[in-house]
């Protein structure tokens, strides 16, 4: 969604060349020491550290200066073992090709795995262990990144690899950045703005820049008085602590700031919003208002679909309104996650699956769809069979008698 | 009383070949010659930091190196110190001069 | 000859095999028995109507009357919310049209299609529909039922013939559950006819389901309180149950038995606020006003699910929208009080 927009001081000043990259210099030589002379005695290297430190950046321009070039791909993006070896495989062996062109600039190829313990998740069995098999049989350099290298799941690889440890970037090399960036952008700053933007971004370059853009963009001037509404910034904030900020906010103002810097998932926030409210609200004239705005937000990202991502703001505005119906009447309450959806379709598969089936059957002898089987005849047969379990329909219907069990000890619609 | 040292450069007294190759292995470099150690490798700073406390009996800080004026610098001073996460290990910074002064601000801009 | 097992539902059992033996759709049986006549001359048809009204009847005697015994050769029953997409109807309908081309006369040059509930199909895959009629219409005919022409395409509407199918009339609909009834060896007490011509609203499925469920209840004599079990049992009371609990102020325990209907029963939001809408009407301590209001709530609510993306979001807010209206309605009766 960043991507509509262009002029994202984050893209915008994201350094091309390796001596601009603020800060982990130390990191910085170690990881080059390893891309110019070491990337064929330790074949993998594992940048880690908090986000926003300059890993991505570091990889990137090191590669443009050094001439490789970078098969990226993002973990979390598509995780399956399958999925890795699908795009791992044939990036890892185009090697070969690049010696019969015998390009002189070209180094060659490094496959970039980001947020590798993006993969550490159940879900992703194999995941670390096809990286691994990546490792062992690829032909270039493999890079990877990680914002937590303490992840059991990821120490199989920490064996294999260089690690490159990143900091967090110290708030001097922070405040000197904003410094820079307020002259290019001709943003007037008060110091103690700077200083207040690079102390609340906990050494993360990258929201520490998105505060300074989303602050002073429109009136290119920033006191210390703007930066308050800034709300304390923590790495990786989870979902708990995003919906504690949400219900917890004392006016619109306060967690549209919140919302734009969290990095939930929003359709996932959506959820638990929706499925939390009507404990931040116990009054029903209150909890309708909420869920209105609910509403119209779910509608806004129905639109938004997949590509009208300029309707996000729209979005995040209506779910601020429900935030703040009544900020007076909030008390702490326990949370409610995952949603409840998302447990209740999961316990419910197997039942969903033999109504399935039994409509089929019905179908295929009525000649109805699975729809109407199912609000035209099932109440019916449900009743005949709980009646007469041995009725003749079973036979001809072709019901299975877990089917007949299913039907007969069915609670009405 | 601090020990206040340059990374790129700074004496032990002599140490057993346990706590050599220790220091060697937490990244370390030992030139023979001038008979100074130096730091290679800044993955395991804090535990650097730690042993070298323990082998000089005080506590050790690091002089940090300013980008700006290029000068070497204590953390000792810095208003963000407690903020820090970083603190006394020897990595590059700004000086709290360089920071405030618009002049040196000014001419570091110069070399972009 | 393979005998057809006889079939058990009486829907299906009774189901006219001939244009013929249709009562009740007289105007609409005639000009297709023109069309039958000179069946080269068909054009595609289009059925439209509230469901249980005779339209899959009527298609599947015009396969019949067309190839005879043989009709299931020469025929394709597709159903459009059945099937996966476009893609798989289209090959569906290649795959038939290939093997089912040989062996037709120079009387009926072409095979039957016959397409169910294409209103529930998008605008693009009605689009992809019509290429796929134009390209097979000189070996095929198509029969579209859905339940609304107007969410069919233009370009497909004025491809077809077109014929409205309106309610059964309630007096035809009891004669025949009667009849029926006394081909089967039950006597239906008029007054029972009366209830399950109320409660089938102009649905003759419904009707004969209801009939079939209250025989399995009761031998030779089905009356009133029979079919009072039956059309309770056949009524939906989890929505009834979430309705109440909403407007009663529980919206928590609404919102659980919401969850229970999606999950166990497989139920689409929309399908359940269509539900909503028509239990709404049967409750008996709301006055018609009330009624009135509810339905507007639920009108826009109906709409915002089709905009939304997650349909149990605006269900839930619906819900507490009932149970907002439940508060004022109580508040205001302590007032008055």
């Amino acid at each position: 969604m960043q991507k509509q927009n262009n002029l994202l001081w984050v893209e915008k000043y994201r350094p091309k060349k390796i001596d601009d990259i603020t800060g982990n210099d130390e990191a910085k030589a170690l990881f080059l020491e390893w891309l110019k002379n070491k990337r064929h005695t330790k074949k993998a290297v594992l940048l880690y550290g908090s986000p926003g430190v300059g890993k991505t950046t570091l990889v990137l321009a090191a590669s443009r200066e050094l001439g490789f070039s970078v098969i990226e791909m993002n973990a979390s993006d598509t995780r399956s073992e399958k999925a890795i070896n699908a795009v791992a495989k044939p990036a890892t062996s185009y090697k070969a090709l690049d010696n019969f062109t015998e390009n002189a600039k070209a180094s060659g190829n490094v496959l970039f795995l980001d947020e590798v313990d993006g993969i550490a998740g159940n879900e992703d069995r194999g995941g670390v262990n096809a990286i691994l098999k990546v490792i062992e049989e690829s032909l270039v350099p493999i890079i990877m990144a990680a914002n937590d290298p303490d992840i059991e799941k990821l120490r199989p690889l920490k064996k294999v690899c260089l690690l490159v440890r990143f900091q967090q970037v110290r708030i001097p090399l922070i405040i000197a950045l904003l410094q820079k960036i307020c002259m290019l952008e001709h943003v007037s700053a008060e110091f103690e703005a700077l200083e207040r933007i690079a102390q609340n971004s906990k050494g993360d370059v990258r929201s520490a820049i998105n505060d300074l853009q989303s602050l002073s963009e429109e009136n290119h001037s920033l006191t210390l008085q703007d930066t308050m509404l800034l709300t304390s910034r923590n790495k990786d904030i989870s979902m708990d602590e995003t919906l504690k900020r949400y219900f917890s906010a004392q006016n619109i103002a306060e967690t549209s700031t919140m919302l734009a810097f969290s990095s939930v998932d929003y359709d996932d926030f959506l959820l638990s919003v929706g499925d939390n409210l009507p404990k931040r609200y116990p009054d029903a004239f209150e909890l309708a208002k909420a869920y209105d705005y609910v509403s119209q937000a779910d509608m806004f990202r129905g639109r938004i679909g997949t590509e009208n991502w300029h309707l996000l703001k729209y979005f995040y505005n209506a779910l601020t309104k429900a935030s703040a119906v009544n900020p007076q009447s909030y008390k702490p309450f326990p949370f409610i996650t995952p949603p409840i959806r998302i447990i209740t379709l999961f316990w419910t598969k197997s039942k969903r699956n033999t109504l399935d089936a039994i409509c089929g059957k019905i179908g295929a002898q009525c000649h109805v769809s699975h729809k109407t089987a199912k609000h035209d005849f099932i109440p019916y047969i449900r009743a005949i069979l709980q009646k007469k379990p041995k009725s003749p329909l079973v036979g001809w219907f072709k019901f299975t008698p877990e089917e007949v069990d299913f039907l007969s000890k069915m609670s009405r619609f | 009383m601090t020990i206040v040292l340059n990374c790129k450069g700074f004496k032990f007294p002599r140490v057993d070949r346990e706590k050599f190759v220790s220091l060697i292995h937490l990244g370390l470099d030992y030139d023979r010659n001038t008979g100074l150690f130096s730091i290679k490798s800044y993955n395991n700073i804090e535990k650097v930091i730690d042993t070298a406390s323990d082998i000089l009996g005080d506590e050790v800080v690091f002089l940090q190196n300013c980008i700006r004026c290029g000068k070497d610098f204590p953390c000792r001073g810095c208003n963000y110190i407690e903020l820090c996460a970083t603190k006394n290990l020897p990595f590059s910074c700004v000086c709290p001069q360089c920071l405030i002064d618009r002049k040196n601000f000014e001419t570091y801009l110069t070399k972009f | 000859m393979v005998v057809n097992e006889e079939a058990l539902m009486w829907v299906e059992k009774y189901r006219p095999k001939t244009l013929t033996e249709v009562v009740g759709l007289k105007d609409i049986v005639e000009s297709l028995q023109a069309f039958m006549r000179n069946p080269k001359a068909m054009p595609h048809l289009m059925f439209a109507g509230v469901p249980g009204t005779g339209k899959t009847t009527l298609a599947l005697a015009i396969a019949r009357t067309l190839y005879g015994a043989n009709w299931k050769s020469f025929t394709l029953e597709l159903n459009a919310s059945d099937e996966r997409g476009i893609d798989t109807v289209r090959d569906r309908i290649k795959d038939f049209s290939r093997y089912s081309r040989t062996g037709f006369g120079d009387v009926i040059p072409f095979a039957l299609i016959i397409l169910d509930e294409c209103d529930q199909m998008t605008g693009p895959a009605q689009t992809a529909l019509r290429r796929i009629m134009e390209v097979g219409s000189r070996t095929s005919r198509f029969i579209l039922i859905c339940n609304q022409s107007s969410k069919i395409i233009e370009p497909i509407q004025s491809r077809c013939a077109i014929f409205r199918f309106s309610r059964v009339d309630k007096q035809a609909m009891k004669q025949h559950l009667i009849c029926l009834a006394e081909k089967e060896g039950y006597t239906l007490i008029p007054e029972a006819a009366d209830r399950i011509v109320d409660f089938a609203e102009g649905d003759l499925r419904h009707a004969i389901n209801a009939l079939q469920t209250a025989s399995a209840y009761k031998e030779g004599v089905i009356d009133e309180k029979t079919v009072s079990l039956v059309i309770g049992e056949a009524s939906p009371s989890q929505v009834q149950k979430m309705i109440r609990k909403a407007l009663y102020g529980d919206f928590m325990e609404a919102r659980k038995t919401m969850y229970d209907i999606m999950g166990s029963f497989g139920f689409s939001g929309t399908e359940i606020i269509r539900q909503v809408q028509r239990e709404i009407f049967k409750m008996s301590d709301l006055t018609a006003e009330q009624k009135a209001d509810l339905s507007s709530i639920i009108g826009e609510y109906d709409y915002r699910i089709t905009q939304g993306a997650n349909s149990d979001i605006q269900l839930s807010a619906l819900l507490a929208q009932f149970a907002k209206f439940g508060k004022g309605i109580e508040e205001s009766y302590a007032e008055t009080k």
